[in-house]
């Protein structure tokens, strides 16, 4: 499973993920709304789980945190975890649906990518970091977390055409039976 | 289908594990990892110039949406603050010229000793919990990790990745910032006229700069109140005295020989310099409340300290004290630093090509 899935979605993540990546270091850094930097990889990683469930989305999480970390310069593997629980957490919503409605996958990707960015400062009080807990961490959260949940209704389909999901053949019966 | 199932479990630990093993990896130093950025770096640089272009109309849109007022104001202000130093230039340039002598003199390193490598910033973090900047010089300039920077305000920060073109520079404001620091602070004073064999410093008279010897001729109108009497003719309570009363011209001439003594005291301190955050101004920590140096107050100066393990030489202009906190107990105070610097407004920096001292021992 792991490594099929790596195999097969991830000609399409890299490209994406360097698209992304390039936004983030150059549009997204001039884009502060309230002086928070919208997290544009992370919302993408959160959407991933969002369309294809939470171990799709951990993984992807796990890919695109190891290119943030390449592209930035922090310690490999530590956008790897935030970004991958982003992944998982979004994941939950196929638990409450077969097939996820925008405004419900908007919701999870919003959650994901909170729990993402509230862990940053959590992995690196872990690696050592002091004053990991800046002040502004109560301003950061709701804002990447909104943020991420409108993106989230152009990142889900393109994290569905990323990861080869098709939607699901089987219809729940119409009087809900 | 459950949240818990064995093989997301097993996809879960071993993703977890994976990550901590990179971290553990590459904050031990792996030239693999090292040399994996650089070339990501150079992978990812046409997708970053490629997007700049697109999206910089969508930038700017958004500048001009979200700026003018402060740029605006930033302009007044910055326009207050420039005739009022045009006058400081001058008197400033002299003292650059002659501190820079009398260091040549005793054979002490100066700023200017150092040389440096001008670059421009080409990209910030795209983390909301870093504070660094990207810029277009590197390995092949001679910059190094841990090489301060600054501006032509004072310090900005130290380098701490180098790629072959390019280096990433972690702002003051960086929680992970650190670096020693002095305090600074002028004191003028004037000590009783019968000026004793020594100063309090210690200093010897002769050390002191002795000035002014003055003659002056005065000649003063003054406005004399009138005294309100009562019947009797007896004055009443001083407080009532007519403020209009008669005016009476009065000239005199005196002649007053005065000598004055103007001392320099300096106040320094030592501390450590720690970012705080964007929004917050970084602290310096460790300081002791020792009376013999004085206490530290809003508005002295600060500056780096350098020494043998500081990655900064000595005397770069840091800020001004915004803030002296008294933290309890044991401990001591904490100074909130205003930088002189403003690290929302950079363009272009210098990076001074400084290796400290025990480090250029230890490569020799």
């Amino acid at each position: 499973m792991f490594g099929a899935l790596l195999t097969s979605s991830l000609t399409r993540i890299i490209p994406i993920g360097m698209m992304l990546l390039a936004l983030q270091k150059t549009l997204f850094v001039e884009l502060q709304p309230f002086g928070v930097i919208i997290q544009i990889v992370l919302a993408f990683a959160a959407s991933a789980g969002a369309a294809g469930g939470p171990e799709r989305g951990a993984i992807t999480g796990f890919s695109l945190g190891i290119m943030f970390d390449l592209a930035v310069g922090s310690p490999l593997g530590s956008a790897s975890i935030t970004m991958g629980l982003a992944g998982y957490v979004a994941g939950w919503v196929d638990l409450i649906r077969i097939e996820t409605t925008w405004w419900l996958a908007a919701i999870f990707v919003g959650v994901g990518a909170a729990v993402g960015e509230g862990g940053v400062p959590v992995v690196r009080r872990f690696i050592g970091e002091q004053d990991a807990f800046v002040p502004e961490l109560a301003k950061i959260v709701p804002v990447v977390a909104v943020t991420a949940a409108a993106a989230s209704l152009l990142l889900v389909p393109i994290s569905r055409w990323s990861l080869k999901i098709e939607r699901p053949e089987w219809k729940m019966p119409a009087d809900g039976r | 289908m459950a949240i818990y199932s064995a093989g997301r479990r097993r996809t879960m630990i071993i993703l977890l594990l994976s990550s901590v093993l990179l971290i553990t990896l590459d904050l031990r130093g792996n030239a693999v990892f090292n040399a994996a950025r650089s070339g990501f770096e150079y992978a990812l640089r046409p997708f970053e110039v490629a997007g700049d272009v697109i999206t910089r109309p969508v930038a700017r849109v958004w500048s001009g949406m979200t700026e003018v007022d402060d740029l605006e104001a930033a302009n007044r202000l910055l326009q207050e603050q420039l005739d009022a130093q045009r006058s400081d230039q001058i008197a400033a340039q002299n003292a650059l010229i002659e501190n820079r002598d009398l260091r040549a003199l005793v054979g002490l390193e100066s700023l200017a000793a150092f040389d440096r490598v001008t670059a421009s910033i080409i990209g910030s973090s795209p983390s909301n919990f870093d504070q660094r900047v990207e810029i277009d010089r590197g390995l092949v300039d001679g910059i190094r990790v841990g090489m301060p920077v600054i501006n032509s305000a004072g310090l900005v920060g130290k380098i701490t990745n180098v790629f072959p073109e390019t280096a990433i520079v972690m702002l003051v404001t960086d929680p992970q910032y650190h670096v020693p620091v002095k305090v600074v602070a002028e004191v003028l004073s004037t000590p009783p006229t019968s000026v004793p064999d020594t100063v309090p410093s210690g200093l010897a008279v002769d050390d002191v700069v002795t000035t002014t010897s003055t003659s002056t001729t005065s000649t003063s109108t003054t406005s004399v109140p009138q005294p309100i009497f009562d019947a009797a003719g007896n004055p009443l309570d001083p407080s009532l005295l007519a403020p209009a009363g008669g005016t009476t011209t009065t000239s005199s001439t005196s002649t007053t020989t005065t000598t004055v003594v103007e001392m320099v005291e300096v106040t320094r301190e030592t501390g450590e310099l720690d970012g705080f955050g964007a929004d917050q101004y970084p602290r310096v920590r460790f300081i002791a409340d020792s009376p013999q140096f004085g206490l530290a107050a809003v508005g002295d100066a600060v500056l780096t300290a350098g020494g043998s393990l500081s990655l900064a030489p000595p005397d770069i202009p840091v800020g001004r004290v915004a803030n002296v906190i008294q933290r309890a107990g044991a401990g001591g105070l904490e100074l909130e630093v205003e930088l002189n610097a403003d690290l929302d407004r950079l363009i272009f920096l210098s990076v001074i090509l400084y290796v400290p001292p025990i480090q250029a021992a230890a490569v020799r």
